[in-house]
């Protein structure tokens, strides 16, 4: 009996003791992070250091707490919605800031933030105004091209004027080939079609380009440069749905042509980031507009040894209205049920200081810092350069970009986009029905 | 007595019939709520009463009756080849089986592999520049098909399905074909009968019960087609390869309107039951 007791006993000291821990563990600063990548590894080092500091209390230090990437916005989103207070700060996008903010709180960065970062790369994680985030990392858009074969058609008159043929007979105007660093959106697709084995049958590749055509609102920021540089955007200043425009028009119609012509897989209706990736560092692809992200693989000899030597990283091509990339950030904000709202918001103010934005970027984050900011950390990453200069120079967030059903904007677009590129629709009932489904969506 | 085995019987049916109530009892309350009610994340716990405008929107939505038909095809199609392909295994190989067992092993491999997993191995397989099958088809033919183009998208995605679950049906039918016991076949052989005249006279309608039970699941489980269809095309170009559980999943999550979806489920759980209900009573006149 007597050892039962103490069994007993001892058991509940056990239950107690556990009981402690998990309270002194919610004491603490929980952030919920992005899993995997470089950014769960930048993330983990600025914690690191951060704990470290001397002036940080023991009952806010930060601790991390990360789930699977598949589901990642949806688990999120069905999380906040249920009052969770599990973690203090949570990980927050450009364009879901709308439908999370009702379950945040607006935060106050440091007093170096504005220099550090530009006012584009802080709207990214602005809502109705407010500041709901750090931006932690930026994503925007490169234009892939292979040099060689560039360098090729530069220098050979009779591909030059097989080129103008080409461009006279698929875009009715008959372009010479440029450098691509002065591309418009019609000299890409004119160099497309000539480095397609369909159309030209000499092409030393089987495809001019990739285009990731899945029905996924990915595609569609991808995609969306497009008529952005040419004026496009989703509403006017009064609100009016403006995606019916020529610009729109221009972007879905240079697409199609594209597909049709079999610049891009056939199978590309079902492609999305790595099948891309896969077709382009096939050495199969001349010239791909593709997430920055994928710049590293791209480039990297031992990952792409069919193309990464000959292939050069630019800003995409212009339209009427210049060079545009869609740029949308990752970043850090306040849960509303936050158990240590103090300590997070230490926790947010150091993250988004000049010492917090370069750690986070030496330990391998991709935010986007101004000129000034990046140069300290130019030699370690150079990546950062090029990232910091096109989002400050040609970045954008579409008028609605950031409300609370950006994300269902999108996927309404995806939808409608991708019935025009497959044949199911003509061009005039995707943009209605896209305006139609948008002017719900967003009114 | 009876009052004793009466009271053991609440007794014991006391737990199940809880754990029934509070999962499936409670969100059904719940679906039912909502679906008559404007409700979005932000309200979640307090969903305001609308009548049925949810129900409206879905049923005046044509995006829910092309997902309806694509998983109506889909459900017909793959029940009907894997249980075509799995009766013909398990008859054609039974003598295999007789004598050896373990190639029973290798044949039941594909039901071990999640579906989403196996709509990943084929998004690689069927790549035109990483998969093997466009690969040799490019070497050999010097052209490949486009297997996930908007034309045949859905011609793969039921091969696919196919592959996996013809198993399944093999092996419901491997069972019920061994379970004839064989005095029945060696009375049949001395009535004259050939072995068509077995197979078709004799065999096939002792399996009949089996062959209905395998196509009603095969049929269930790919009209509600989920993981393997959204890994490899996700709801397809112009939603072309949108199940209905695709449909609600993205009227949910990905459009936010969880009236609409919710309208959806309660309108595919009333079909199903109907349908179930139905086929329920027909076997009940046919056992009278």
């Amino acid at each position: 009996m007597r050892t039962i007791s103490k069994t007993a006993a001892r058991l509940m000291g056990c239950v107690f003791a556990g009981g402690l821990m998990l309270g002194s563990a919610q004491a603490e600063v929980t952030v919920l992070g992005w899993p995997g990548g470089p950014e769960e590894t930048a993330l983990r080092a600025a914690v690191e250091a951060y704990n470290a500091k001397s002036d940080v209390a023991e009952e806010n230090k930060v601790e991390l707490l990360f789930f699977n990437r598949d589901g990642f916005w949806d688990k999120l989103q069905a999380d906040l919605a249920a009052g969770s207070d599990a973690f203090d700060i949570n990980l927050l996008a450009t364009y879901s800031i709308g439908r999370y903010a009702p379950f945040m709180e607006p935060v106050t960065l440091s007093e170096e933030a504005k220099d550090l970062y530009g006012e584009t790369v802080l709207s990214t994680m602005q809502f109705d105004g407010q500041q709901y985030g750090v931006p932690t990392d930026l994503s925007l858009h490169f234009m892939y091209y292979r040099k060689d074969l560039i360098d090729g058609l530069m220098g050979d008159d009779a591909a030059k004027a097989r080129y103008k043929e080409i461009a006279q007979e698929h875009l009715g105007q008959a372009l010479e080939p440029k450098n691509p660093d002065e591309w418009t959106w019609d000299d890409f697709a004119a160099t497309a079609l000539y480095f397609t084995q369909a159309v030209n049958p000499d092409s030393p590749t089987r495809y001019g380009t990739v285009l990731q055509l899945k029905n996924l609102l990915f595609n569609i920021m991808v995609w969306q440069s497009i008529p952005r540089s040419y004026g496009g955007d989703w509403m006017d200043a009064e609100g009016n749905i403006t995606v019916d425009s020529d610009a729109f028009r221009k972007g879905l119609e240079l697409y199609k042509i594209l597909y049709d012509a079999g610049a891009t897989p056939r199978d590309s209706l079902s492609y999305e980031f790595p099948e891309a990736n896969a077709a382009f560092a096939s050495g199969q692809v001349a010239a791909m507009l593709q997430w920055n992200a994928a710049a590293g693989d791209l480039t990297s000899a031992d990952k792409s040894p069919a193309a990464a030597e000959v292939t050069e990283v630019i800003a995409p091509p212009a339209g009427s209205e210049g060079r545009k990339t869609h740029i949308h950030g990752l970043g850090l904000g306040l849960n509303k049920n936050a158990p240590n709202k103090e300590g997070a918001k230490a926790f947010l103010t150091w993250l988004s200081s000049k010492e917090g934005a370069l750690t986070y970027a030496g330990a391998g984050g991709a935010p986007a810092l101004s000129a000034d900011a990046v140069k300290e950390i130019a030699a370690e990453r150079p990546d950062l350069v090029k990232l910091g200069e096109y989002a400050g120079s040609y970045g954008y967030v579409m008028n609605g970009g950031a409300s609370a059903n950006a994300l269902a904007v999108y996927e309404l677009q995806a939808k409608e986009f991708t019935g025009y590129w497959s044949g199911q629709q003509d061009i005039d009932t995707a943009l209605a029905n896209a305006k139609a489904g948008m002017a719900e969506l967003l009114k | 007595m009876q009052i004793a085995e009466r009271t053991e019987w609440n007794l014991l049916a006391t737990p199940l019939v809880a754990f029934l109530l509070l999962c499936l009892g409670f969100p059904a309350v719940v679906n039912l709520v909502y679906s008559v009610s404007d409700i979005s994340f932000a309200t979640l716990r307090s969903p305001t009463l609308s009548g049925f405008g949810n129900f409206a929107a879905v049923l005046s939505d044509g995006a829910f009756w092309r997902a309806n038909w694509f998983s109506l095809r889909f459900g017909l199609l793959t029940a009907a080849l894997e249980c075509a392909l799995g009766l013909f295994l398990a008859i054609f190989l039974a003598p295999l089986f007789k004598e050896r067992s373990w190639p029973l092993a290798i044949l039941m491999l594909p039901l071990m592999v999640a579906p989403a997993l196996v709509g990943l191995m084929y998004r690689l397989v069927l790549h035109e520049f990483a998969g093997p099958v466009p690969h040799y088809l490019w070497q050999w033919f010097g052209n490949s098909p486009a297997f996930l183009g908007p034309n045949s998208a859905f011609w793969t995605l039921i091969v696919v399905e196919t592959l996996q679950w013809t198993p399944f049906a093999f092996l419901l039918f491997h069972m019920a074909y061994h379970a004839i016991p064989d005095e029945v076949r060696e009375a049949a052989s001395i009535d004259g009968a050939n072995a068509w005249q077995r197979l078709f006279r004799v065999e096939l309608p002792l399996m009949l019960p089996t062959i209905a039970v395998a196509l009603l699941i095969r049929f269930i489980d790919g009209f509600r087609v989920f993981d393997n269809v959204y890994v490899l095309t996700g709801s397809g170009a112009g939603g072309s390869t949108a199940s209905l559980s695709i449909y609600i999943y993205e009227a949910f999550f990905k459009q936010g309107a969880i009236g609409k979806a919710v309208a959806a489920s309660v309108l595919l759980f009333l079909a199903s039951f109907a349908i179930l209900y139905g086929l329920n009573m027909l076997a009940r006149r046919k056992k009278k």
